[in-house]
């Protein structure tokens, strides 16, 4: 009887942890170096590639309408001769306390046992919520009902779902991979080592600028590089617990090389 | 048993016409196109009010059916968003804040109807009481005692006096 | 002087109201049948169209995903607002004037509820699903996330809707009864089913005050909280321009100032059409509404003032940048101009008294209110998205003509609901007149 009595506690103790989940199982982080990244934009297409995202055309693209998970963020400094172009690349976050999560009233978008952000298509209603609450404007909208031309259409990843019209999607870190690696894990009977999970964007980067792993994994080389003194997570201030770590040298009159 | 139906134009004198009657040991009711609860309080005395109890029946249970559903439906299926507590505290209140208030409008609709004997099918007495006649409406007269409460209320100034077979 | 309807009697009252609803020339049909073809072809066809092609029909992009249509929703449900507190919080203060106005505006606050809700369904991408947002228990074994601002709305406006009809409703029990017994063919019947059988009986009376006071009480703090709620889908986010702790109040009180311009002119509108009408419908009315305005329109200018410079002293650059953005760029620099003309500098005409008594000044003035009111949302809600934190992602925002078309066809749907509805249901209380005129007595003086 006390044995129930002190489950029901356990129980109703851990519904009080944000949360919920105490410790996730894996903790897939990103971490890019800025001072590598010379804004190619193969991570762009890579996961246009890998994640079906459709392309909407040149008037479309005009309004801000592009279905792109990933961007590339261009920001130039001074005028032309003597100019500098920095940039920087952004996908969704996946925060661990993140705003989009509370706006849904569906429960379309939460947090699964990774400590991954998805995004749960057949559920979506589009209230454009997450949008709205999203820091980073990384998700995206299918306005449209949107086809491929012959033969194009053969060129669907058969992994991933083609989104309908009027559901919200995002980045996703290419979770089916990481469910291809797990499943392989599990048939060996061992854990995800690392090296195991490269999403898209990560395997097309030239320069290696990108790197993906679980930061729970002291010796991966994600949990390595968050050490780095040039850490810094994105628009920090506001307080999301981003997963996507970005490394920058900054110069000694502040500004960031 | 007989009843009467005396039909006034001013309602002082209905009052006092309905003064004399329940002091005679009649049961009277009062029909009108108006409320006069100002007007009869003094005469046919402070009504009780049964809805309060519905009322507030409904409010609680509004808010219990708010609580259990924000923190039952989530201790169901547990998932987890936003890296907020499964429990937290601001969005039950919110919810059961307004369930309280729609129950708690609900009953009070029930209760209403409820003790107010509704819906009923039985058929007004006449039709002029719904629109500027008052009605008093006299019960428990013994057979053969109709003429007399005729007379009083003709008296009293009623300007008809109908009887009604029940 | 004029602050009772004069000239009325019991019997008169009736045939008024019994004569408003029946006799309908061929000039209102002709009318109705005009708003009805535009409801049509400027909000259904448009809608129609809307749903088969894509929410790409509209302006949004991006960054700017919350448009228009969530514009018209906190409109139109500041529309509702003024009607339930006449209704409501005018019968706890018992304010006598309140009578012949409540009902009509309470039919407004319903309206205008109806089309609230449709523009939450035409802003869903998925409107098809809308079902999904309410909580049952369901074979998709998932309940709804009631930790999301979105969900507060539907419980809100849900109980909002609800209790409005409720208390329109029980309003009318003793008048459909009264109209049942004058009225003739399916009226007769329909009165008749809709009075569950009231008889007006001393008891029954009493039950109804105590039943209007419960209920009257209930809706008065559910009033505030649903702007409170609505303005909390935008508060709650970290969005510069929404996150505004004085937004409940703020929101509040535009609702109030838009609901009572627009019971204005539905009065006016009422006034003009049936001359009958400016029997109940007093220029007494017109002086109340009016101080209302007048102080809700100052107390508007506060908190517009404030929300700006609560902004500007937190001195954030996202903040200066919203507010630079939405009070200093073309063209949304001459709507805020505008906005603040039509809310805070015309209103102050109302100190006179000759102007609150005129209804064609308070008529036009009250249109300006509206325009005013339909733009500070306007202004908060896409132009607070158009300039989010990373500004490689800052778009602006055009509305298109679906969504354009969409809002004045709300416009038309609503107007053609009114005139049916004040053709089925008695527009004026016909017992809560009939306790204005008073009770008739012998003796004078009671």
């Amino acid at each position: 009887m006390s044995g129930i009595m002190q489950k029901i506690q356990e129980r109703l103790q851990s519904y009080r942890v944000p949360g919920y989940y105490k410790k996730y199982d894996y903790r897939w982080t990103m971490v890019i170096d800025l001072d590598k990244c010379n804004g190619c934009q193969a991570c762009v297409v890579a996961c246009y590639a890998e994640n079906n995202l459709q392309t909407v055309g040149k008037d479309n693209c005009g309004i801000a309408r592009n279905m792109s998970w990933i961007r590339i963020e261009k920001y130039y400094e001074g005028e032309y001769p003597d100019i500098k172009v920095k940039f920087i690349p952004i996908m969704c976050q996946h925060c661990d306390k993140a705003p989009c999560e509370i706006g849904c009233p569906v429960f379309a978008t939460y947090h699964n046992q990774d400590g991954l952000n998805t995004q749960v298509y057949n559920r979506c209603v589009g209230t454009f919520t997450c949008a709205t609450y999203c820091p980073y404007d990384v998700r995206r909208f299918n306005w449209f009902t949107y086809k491929r031309d012959k033969p194009l259409d053969q060129q669907y990843n058969p992994d991933v779902t083609v989104r309908e019209m009027g559901v919200m999607e995002k980045g996703t870190f290419c979770i089916q991979r990481i469910r291809a690696a797990k499943d392989k894990a599990k048939d060996e009977k061992r854990p995800i080592k690392d090296g195991d999970v490269t999403p898209a964007c990560v395997q097309a980067c030239p320069t290696g600028a990108m790197t993906f792993g679980d930061l729970y994994d002291p010796n991966s080389r994600v949990a390595k590089l968050a050490k780095d003194p040039r850490r810094f997570y994105l628009l920090e201030e506001k307080n999301c617990g981003p997963n996507v770590i970005y490394l920058k040298r900054v110069m000694k009159d502040g500004s960031k090389a | 048993m007989e009843s009467a139906l005396g039909l006034f134009d001013y309602v002082d004198e209905l009052a006092n016409a309905a003064e004399k009657m329940k002091s005679a040991g009649y049961y009277v009711e009062v029909f009108s196109p108006v409320p006069l609860g100002h007007e009869l309080e003094p005469i046919l005395g402070k009504q009780n009010n049964p809805i309060k109890y519905a009322t507030f029946f409904g409010g609680v249970s509004g808010f219990c059916f708010g609580m259990v559903l924000c923190l039952g439906t989530i201790a169901m299926y547990p998932l987890a968003r936003g890296g907020r507590m499964l429990w937290a505290i601001p969005p039950p209140l919110l919810i059961s804040y307004e369930t309280t208030i729609l129950l708690g409008v609900l009953f009070t609709l029930a209760g209403f109807v409820l003790f107010a004997g509704l819906p009923a099918t039985k058929e007004h007495l006449t039709p002029e009481v719904s629109v500027d006649s008052f009605g008093l409406y006299v019960q428990g007269i013994r057979r053969g005692g109709f003429n007399e409460v005729e007379k009083i209320l003709t008296e009293y100034g009623a300007k008809e006096v109908k009887k009604v077979e029940e | 002087m004029d602050r009772k309807p004069e000239g009325l009697s019991y019997r008169g009252v009736n045939e008024d109201i019994i004569n408003f609803m029946t006799k309908t020339g061929p000039k209102y049909y002709l009318v109705l049948g005009f708003f009805i073809l535009c409801s049509v072809f400027l909000y259904l066809l448009p809608w129609i169209h809307q749903i088969y092609t894509g929410q790409g029909v509209t302006g949004l992009n991006v960054p700017v995903v919350w448009g228009v249509y969530l514009v018209n929703f906190v409109f139109w449900v500041g529309v509702a607002h003024a009607g339930t507190l006449i209704s409501a919080m005018l019968y706890i203060t018992e304010t006598p004037w309140r009578r012949a106005i409540a009902r009509s505006a309470e039919t407004m606050t319903l309206l205008a509820l109806i089309v609230v809700a449709f523009f939450v369904f035409i802003h869903m991408g998925r409107p098809w699903n809308f079902y999904w947002t309410f909580p049952y228990p369901n074979q998709r074994k998932i309940w709804t996330s009631f930790q999301s601002p979105i969900m507060y709305d539907v419980f809100a406006i849900g109980t909002y809707f609800t209790s409005s009809l409720v208390f329109l409703y029980f309003g009318m029990i003793p008048d459909f009864a009264s109209l049942s017994q004058s009225t003739t063919g399916w009226r007769k019947s329909f009165y008749k089913a809709m009075s569950l059988g009231w008889r007006g009986t001393d008891r029954q009376w009493h039950l109804q005050a105590k039943a209007s006071m419960f209920f009257a009480s209930f809706i008065m703090p559910l009033v505030v909280s649903v702007h409170s709620i609505v303005s909390w889908d935008f508060a709650l986010s970290i969005v510069p321009g929404y996150a505004q702790t004085v937004f409940a109040p703020y929101f509040v009180t535009g609702a109030l100032l838009s609901g009572f311009a627009a019971v204005i002119l539905a009065l006016t509108v009422l006034r003009w059409t049936f001359p009958m009408m400016k029997k109940y419908i007093l220029i007494h009315h017109y002086d109340r509404i009016g101080l209302f305005i007048l102080v809700l329109a100052l107390t508007w200018s506060y908190l517009t003032g404030m929300e700006i410079i609560t902004g500007y002293f937190a001195n954030t650059s996202d903040e200066i940048q919203h507010i630079t953005y939405k009070i200093l760029t073309y063209p949304y620099s001459w709507l805020f101009a505008f906005m603040i003309f039509c809310n805070t500098i015309l209103p102050l005409v109302l100190i006179s008294g000759k102007v609150r008594r005129s209804e064609k000044l308070m008529f036009f003035l009250c249109i300006f209110i509206i325009i005013g009111m339909w733009l500070e949302r306007y202004l908060i809600i896409p132009n607070s998205e158009s300039r989010k934190f990373l500004p490689y992602m800052w778009h602006s925002y055009t509305p298109t003509w679906v969504e354009m078309s969409i809002t004045v066809g709300a416009l038309m749907v609503f107007i053609s609901l009114f005139m049916i509805i004040i053709k089925i249901f008695p527009v004026i209380s016909i017992f809560e007149i009939k306790e204005d005129v008073g009770v008739p007595m012998k003796k004078e003086g009671h």
